[in-house]
């Protein structure tokens, strides 16, 4: 029996704002708790939520990057549980009238290719403050500073057909907000947070099977091995003649198992209102239509420029506009004068591997051009240029001035080429007799007895005619 | 009877308001009885669907993105009920631990 | 009041001590009182309410008097903030006095739904002052404070002001901030004034209106004007809405609404019948409304951030919530917000809160027609004078009625008030003026032209 797997995913990703989604706040990270509170946000009597016009426009610009309909009127609504850390009893959020709907994302399937998966719609709300389990005994604490950050809600259609295609799904989607300048994504500072819906039903059949939620997964990974735990757990039950129950669960990264949530008692019936505290968001068509021309150039459409007009490779591309920064340092590297496949593979290579280790792209883009350039005119070998890359690194000197200074520069001065030959000859008269005797593959050894001798500095290319020509 | 007991168990379950046994019977009688007033509405002559009505503003304006906390003239922890190194405290709910 | 703020303050604090038998007041003190006195006293220059002595209805966030809307589950909350519109009076000199009882969070139209106690007419203890906001119509009335400041959600200051014999004034909606008003219902609550002369009120609310950037549902407009008195009402067209007056209305109100309209005729204004046909449905459309967003704007109150000391057994987050909230909240305000889940709640929506969002368009609706013919409408504030305490608690419904002529304006979120017109056997009758949205300048201006003529009418019947 083979099975088909369907996931749909809702991803929660915090807009980057300055100040939080209705009040003043800072919607910062890391600061000792509730310390970032006002009355709002701390839920007081009295006190009135004020939409930030920042989170609109941001929240408008990933509508309009996933190419959803933003809507000209959308309306706040009240999602009403309890929680600890929920300081209102209700959520401020979108229900029946969303900011937008009816988008799409193109995603590389490492199953299928190229598919595109559908967006559902794309919604404002506010976030609630983090409840701690574990900080004292019996207790839960509560720490209110994330209350009321901004953030979209960005759902899928179930277009998804394996845990690896979803992993690559929220990849894309994380690239694309990055790339429209939404929000950092930043997992560590859980930016962005995915509920994933699940399903499986047999090859060939049109109806979905009862689908889990798999909530509030905090990496990519583990939504993927979450994905794949759900997967079996589901297909074993209908295997075994079960049915699937439809409930929430919980991943458990450690145990890679999954397990129902104990159920939020009566949790189901949220009684969604419009928030009468907030009149209708309306959005002049006008703006919205700014809000578009001024989109940022998007990973997809890059990948493809770069593929037209720099002859990239798919693969290349891809990795070259990995993030907004390294896309702009290879195009810069590109505009500064270096031939753009040379330029590709430098940045895949010694610029990753340099980011990685210290964290930033240490060498200006002229200089790796200008280093580029020295390789090409054969001033200094490769080998050479990757000694001199690291040390611009931490020098910031000019790359010609480095080889110089660190004697990495090729000679192929005729005079010095001879003289390194003669002495290399005249040391070797056994092997020079032997070559002459038509033992022509000792060149080779002879070659690198002359670079040797000339401690590397010695042009390969041009020892070699000089060798021939003496021994001929 | 246009809510049952159980209904009103429900909803105040829902709302977190715990009711005595002592008093159900009187409340079940009393939202019975606005509840059945209230439903004259639905008796009204059906006119179609008009627009919603709101009072105030016909759209929200916004507010700049300016950090800009309204101060508290005291700080959380002296409003606290419970409030412990910093966090407000609450008993823990094991039903809710995974929430 | 034009005397210095001490001498204000020691004859403001005697009347208090005077009127303590009313229950009127829940904070009061009189080292407070001094404080607010030497405030306004070390101000730079006078303002429009200098020294202005103002009691504040208990559910407006304060930043020295506890604020607890006469609730259990605020007991003792000190709001670590002030409302917008008392920071505004505090700043052009008026004093805050006291902090009013009022129907535990505004829920009540006798002001007996407090949790410490009920609030006695000043002119017959047994009989009720209206409510919700009846602590500050009673010392308006006992002539304590020339203003105070209630707040309305569906006629919790008209109301008072007809059976304590005042002047009662709600703004439009959006006029006002209501930042710092505890919510009930937020597309309906509105903080509004009540004064022993037009012109009282009209000062309070022209100081505290206007746009707030802390309040999006406030009009990005200027604060209101105080009106001139007009002395001719001539071309000016008042509607008597024919559905206002049943045929079983009490006479004695009637005969005062009809002084008043008399009182139109002879400044010149042209008199004439309209209809309000939905506004029958008003009552339940507002019983729906506020109930269903006062049940999310109490879900706050759960005893995690603020509230009384916690019981100390419970050792469940949920039996805390259920105990917090269903030992906190007297028994009206869990029958509101009972029912506003319940009209809320999965397969109940749309029979109840759908139908009645639809009813509140053609409640508005029909003002807006009648606007099309006439400048303003009379209508009397409440059906019957002040009732006796106890009459209606048994039964909430009887309650709910009480509000029948006074909710249709806050549904359509019209300015409204009501004015004094005269007594029947020894007890105020209301006259109410309901005027297009925005006009609340206009209204005040044709109130005051009436003042002179009816407010001093005595016996009507």
């Amino acid at each position: 029996m083979t099975w088909e797997t369907v996931i749909g995913l809702e991803v929660h990703v915090q807009l980057a704002t300055a100040s939080k989604m209705f009040c003043g706040c800072a919607a910062v990270f890391g600061e000792e708790p509730n310390t970032n509170v006002c009355p709002v946000c701390l839920g007081l009597p009295g006190a009135l939520p004020v939409p930030n016009a920042e989170a609109v426009r941001l929240g408008t610009v990933a509508a309009l990057a996933l190419e959803c309909t933003v809507h000209p009127a959308s309306v706040f609504a009240r999602k009403n549980y309890f929680y600890p850390d929920l300081p209102k009893g209700y959520q401020i959020s979108q229900y029946d009238r969303p900011l937008a709907t009816g988008g799409r994302l193109a995603v590389e399937s490492p199953d299928r290719g190229p598919i595109t998966v559908g967006i559902t719609r794309l919604h404002l709300e506010e976030d609630a403050g983090k409840s701690l389990h574990d900080r004292f005994p019996g207790l839960t604490a509560v720490d209110l500073n994330r209350a009321g950050v901004p953030l979209a809600e960005i759902v899928s259609e179930p277009d998804l057909r394996s845990p690896a295609e979803a992993r690559a799904y929220l990849g894309a989607i994380k690239q694309l907000l990055v790339f429209a300048g939404v929000s950092d994504c930043s997992m560590e500072k859980g930016h962005l947070r995915v509920d994933a819906n699940v399903s499986v039903r047999r090859a060939g059949e049109a109806a979905f099977g009862t689908k889990t939620e798999v909530k509030n997964v905090n990496s990519f990974a583990n939504v993927e091995r979450a994905l794949e735990a759900e997967r079996d757990r589901q297909i074993a039950v209908l295997e075994g003649g079960g049915r699937v129950e439809q409930v929430s669960l919980l991943f458990n990264a450690a145990s890679g198992e999954v397990r129902p949530m104990r159920a939020k008692e009566e949790s189901h019936d949220y009684r969604y209102f419009p928030d009468p505290d907030l009149p209708p968001l309306v959005l002049e068509p006008g703006w919205v239509a700014a809000q578009r021309d001024a989109l940022p150039e998007l990973p997809d459409a890059k990948r493809a420029r770069l593929m037209a007009e720099h002859g990239l490779s798919g693969y290349d591309a891809q990795v070259v506009t990995a993030e907004p920064a390294l896309a702009d340092y290879y195009e810069a590297v590109v505009t500064a004068g270096a031939e753009p496949k040379l330029a590709a593979n430098w940045v895949m290579s010694e610029v990753l591997a340099d980011q990685n280790a210290a964290g930033a792209l240490r060498v200006a883009p002229a200089r790796l051009a200008a280093l580029i350039g020295l390789v090409q005119e054969g001033t200094v070998s490769l080998q050479a240029a990757k000694k001199i890359f690291a040390e611009v690194a931490v020098s910031d000197g000019d790359p010609a001035e480095t080889a110089r200074r660190l004697g990495l520069v090729q000679v192929r001065d005729a005079g010095a080429l001879e003289r390194w030959v003669d002495e290399v000859l005249a040391a070797h008269p056994e092997e020079v007799a032997r070559y002459r005797a038509g033992e022509t593959k000792l060149l080779g050894f002879l070659v690198g007895q002359v670079m040797k001798r000339s401690q590397g500095q010695a042009d390969p290319k041009g020892v070699q005619p000089v060798l021939r020509r003496k021994l001929g | 009877m246009t809510i049952s007991r159980d209904e009103v168990l429900h909803i105040a379950r829902l709302a977190e308001i715990a009711v005595d046994e002592a008093e159900l019977a009187t409340l079940v009688s009393q939202l019975n009885r606005i509840v059945d007033y209230v439903a004259q509405l639905e008796a009204a002559p059906d006119e179609g669907q008009g627009d919603d009505f709101l009072p105030g503003p016909a759209r929200v304006a916004l507010r700049d993105d300016r950090v800009r906390s309204e101060p508290l003239a005291h700080p959380p922890a002296a409003l606290a009920p419970a409030w412990r190194d910093g966090y407000f405290v609450v008993p823990r709910l094991s039903a809710m631990e995974d929430a | 009041m034009t005397a210095a703020p001490d001498a204000v303050a020691r004859e403001v604090a005697a009347r208090l001590e005077a009127a303590a038998p009313l229950n009127a007041v829940l904070h009061w003190s009189a080292g407070g009182i001094e404080a607010e006195a030497r405030r306004v006293a070390a101000m730079p220059s006078a303002g429009p309410l200098h020294a202005v002595p103002l009691a504040v209805k208990d559910n407006i966030a304060t930043l020295d008097a506890p604020t607890t809307c006469a609730s259990r589950i605020l007991e003792g909350y000190r709001s670590p903030f002030e409302a917008t519109a008392l920071r505004r009076l505090r700043a052009a000199g008026a004093m805050l006095v006291a902090k009013t009882n009022l129907d535990e969070f505004a829920m009540g139209s006798s002001t007996e739904h407090s949790a410490f106690g009920r609030v006695h007419h000043p002119l017959d203890p047994a009989r009720v002052p209206g409510g919700s906001s009846g602590g500050s119509a009673a010392l308006v009335a006992a002539g304590v404070v020339p203003a105070a400041l209630g707040s309305e959600t569906g006629g919790s200051v008209r109301q008072p002001a007809a059976f304590c014999g005042v002047v009662g004034v709600k703004p439009s909606y959006g006029r006002v901030s209501r930042y710092g008003l505890v919510a009930f219902g937020s597309s309906l609550d509105c903080i509004s004034v009540f004064g022993r002369t037009v012109g009282d009120a009209a000062r309070v609310l022209a100081t505290m209106s206007g746009h707030d950037p802390l309040d999006a549902t406030t009009l990005a407009e200027p604060p209101l004007a105080v009106p001139e008195t007009p002395t001719s009402l001539a071309g000016m067209t008042v509607g008597l809405p024919t559905e206002y007056f049943p045929a079983d209305l009490d006479p004695g109100v009637r005969a005062g609404v009809d002084r008043v309209a008399a009182a139109l005729r002879e400044l010149g204004a042209t008199v004439t019948e309209v209809s309000l046909p939905h506004s029958r449905y008003a009552v339940p459309t507002y019983y729906i409304v506020a109930p269903a967003e006062a049940s999310a704007n109490l879900a706050r109150y759960d005893g995690v951030r603020y509230g009384p000391p916690r019981p100390e057994h419970e050792a469940d987050l949920r039996a805390l919530y259920r105990a917090t909230r269903g030992r906190g909240f007297g028994p009206e305000v869990r029958r509101r917000i009972l029912v506003g889940t319940y009209v809320l709640s999965a397969g109940y929506y749309e029979a109840y809160y759908g139908t009645a969002q639809r009813m509140r368009a053609r409640i508005a609706g029909d003002f807006r027609a009648a606007f099309e013919r006439v400048d303003l409408l009379l209508t009397p504030t409440a059906p019957t004078t002040a009732f006796r305490a106890g009459e209606k608690t048994e039964d909430p419904v009887a309650m709910y009625l009480a509000d029948v002529f006074v909710c249709p304006a806050s549904l359509a979120g019209l300015p409204a008030l009501s004015l004094p017109a005269g007594r029947s056997e020894g007890l105020p009758v209301g006259a109410q003026l309901i005027a297009p949205a925005g006009q609340d300048t206009r209204m005040l201006a044709v109130a005051a032209a009436l003042e002179e003529r009816v407010v001093a009418a005595g016996e009507v019947r």
